[in-house]
């Protein structure tokens, strides 16, 4: 039997239960691990971490995955390959190094890739001639009003590829693309090359690749987490399995879960999350290929086994992604309730009063929303209208409001002032302080192009 | 004629990119598929969501997997960050288009 790679999609986002990867590592069901922690909002969060003490700033699931998961896999042969670096993979691999050598874990390579990080080059990249244009709205970035959180370059699965030919297992990387990390293990296993004048043969390689990495880095997402296609669900949630692929050399894959485990795999779980945050899906640009998802074939062979094949791929993009994070001010929310009798009307009232204690505040509130919890909280202006009798008749209705505003003490200021209509307001209001968030960093990202040329990765090998 | 509900004939998934929400739409079946390739236009999911899709709606087919991919720009009151709605990412999307009816 020819060659084949199982690598599991053991983690969605940073904050993700490690109990799924865990079961996965106890069954010894895959090679590799893939950790997916950076979401497009992750580095602004990473950079306050960074702020507050430079030694931090990356994903920190990792100090428990180093505890609990780390050891387990290494004595397995399994090897972990994860963004979680953040916006500081070095900070990242002295701190699981410390805590691997604490519980006796020797022999172990740790790799770090850095350089996608360029917030501290983004006046060089200027002066150098970059305008850095908004790819919305195609405006010089030196038009831009806020200040930077954070700078970061999607970059591609070459680094990864060496880190293991070299050795590596465990990779922190920073801001890796998503499925390139998974890329990048298949390019290690297979050989497959990622630069250079490429073949169709092998641009559809990488495409595979790719296309199995996406349908890897959500996690349990493809295996029946957050699914309408499988509704309602016939299976538990609770543990639920996360996916695994087995992928062989020509790029095909069958996609299953531990038959221990929760979830489901099944065409409809697998079709789901390849439409997953995809425009053009005969043009998903990555940084290694753009991928032609529209030929790819989905068959279930058995329950819970999926074949998956037949990404076609075209040269790599000449620009990387660069997305800038810029600090444009704060959002203030808190949610109210009402009970029968009158709930709607009461509701009705208690907005009203709220808006005119914030038009006659001394500072400015630049823009306000106010939702009906069970009416129009989540679809907003596009809900379906409730017939009068229902409004009339509602057993509880809640109220949230939400205000952006500049600075801190407006937040605080339109809280307390409102805060009154406990006693003031219409009859029986229910609020705790601690619903709401005060303050909340309210980040835009200014989406942009850079060269790759001039962009810096750096693979950095630590032993223990 | 005779009314279809989409979230019988299909389901559907959707996610964020800064100010761009994707909702992807799975037919049941191939019969369905084509019901929706005829009926499901951009200019229908557009409507559907009034003023909570600023921008543009365009529509990719995706025969291999019957569906169709549905990219509505300005569609998540400036990206998730800047959004002050609840459901700032868009994940719910997918739940109001399944709501929609259509005549066939």
């Amino acid at each position: 039997m020819s060659k084949t790679v199982k690598i599991a999609g053991a983690q969605g986002f940073y904050g993700d239960s490690p109990m799924a990867a865990m079961n996965i590592v106890m069954e010894n069901a895959a090679n590799y691990l893939v950790h997916d922690a950076l979401a497009e909002l992750t580095l602004s969060i990473l950079q306050k971490d960074k702020l507050r003490n430079p030694e931090e700033g990356y994903a920190k699931d990792i100090e428990v995955l180093a505890k609990v998961l780390y050891p387990a896999a290494f004595a397995n042969g399994m090897r972990v390959v994860t963004n979680s670096g953040g916006l500081n993979p070095e900070s990242a691999a002295e701190r699981v190094k410390a805590i691997l050598s604490k519980a006796g874990v020797i022999g172990i390579k740790i790799a770090t890739i850095t350089g996608d990080d360029v917030l501290n080059r983004l006046g060089e990249l200027q002066e150098a001639g970059e305008e850095l244009l908004n790819m919305d709205t195609n405006l010089a970035y030196s038009n831009s009003k806020y200040p930077p959180t954070h700078a970061n370059v999607y970059i591609g699965a070459q680094k990864v590829k060496d880190a293991l030919d070299q050795g590596a297992n465990l990779i922190l990387a920073g801001r890796v693309a998503d499925p390139c990390l998974t890329l990048g293990i298949l390019a290690h296993e297979f050989g497959w090359q990622l630069e250079g004048n490429l073949s169709q043969e092998q641009l559809n390689l990488l495409a595979s690749g790719i296309a199995i990495g996406h349908l890897l880095e959500c996690g349990g997402q493809a295996s029946g987490g957050n699914s309408y296609a499988e509704w309602p669900m016939d299976y538990k949630v609770s543990n639920l399995g996360y996916p695994i692929a087995e992928v062989s050399a020509d790029g095909s894959a069958i996609f299953t879960k531990l038959a221990s485990q929760g979830g489901k795999m099944s065409r409809n779980t697998l079709r789901e999350q390849l439409v997953y945050e995809i425009h053009d899906p005969s043009h998903y640009i990555t940084p290694d290929v753009i991928v032609d998802l529209t030929s790819v074939e989905i068959k279930e062979l058995a329950p819970n086994t999926v074949l998956f094949k037949g990404a076609k791929g075209k040269p790599r993009p000449e620009k990387l992604k660069l997305t800038i994070g810029q600090m444009e001010g704060y959002i203030t929310e808190q949610f109210f309730f009402f009970s029968w009798p009158h709930a709607y009307v009461k509701s009705q009232k208690f907005i009203e009063a709220v808006k005119e204690i914030w038009s006659n505040l001394p500072v400015s509130i630049d823009r306000m929303q106010f939702d009906l919890v069970g009416i129009n909280g989540i679809h907003g202006s596009a809900a379906l209208e409730v017939p009068k009798e229902y409004l009339d008749n509602l057993n509880e209705i809640g109220i949230r409001v939400a205000i952006k505003h500049k600075d801190e003490r407006t937040g605080k200021m339109a809280i307390a002032a409102i805060t009154c209509l406990g006693l003031n307001g219409p009859p029986g209001v229910i609020s705790i302080p601690g619903w709401g968030k005060m303050n909340r960093a309210m980040l835009s990202l200014w989406p942009t192009l850079v060269p790759r040329e001039l962009i810096h990765e750096e693979l950095k090998m630590h032993e223990i | 004629m005779s009314r279809i509900k989409l979230i019988d004939i299909a389901s559907a998934r959707s996610g964020d990119k800064n100010d761009v929400c994707n909702i992807g739409v799975m037919a049941n079946d191939l019969t369905a598929y084509s019901l929706l390739k005829q009926h499901l236009t951009a200019d229908k999911v557009k409507q559907h969501f009034g003023d909570m899709i600023k921008g543009e709606v365009v529509r990719y087919e995706w025969d291999t997997i019957e569906s169709l991919n549905f990219v509505c720009h300005g569609a998540l009151d400036g990206g998730a960050s800047r959004s002050l709605r609840m459901d700032m990412l868009g994940k719910n999307f997918s739940s109001h288009l399944l709501r929609l009816e259509f005549e066939v």
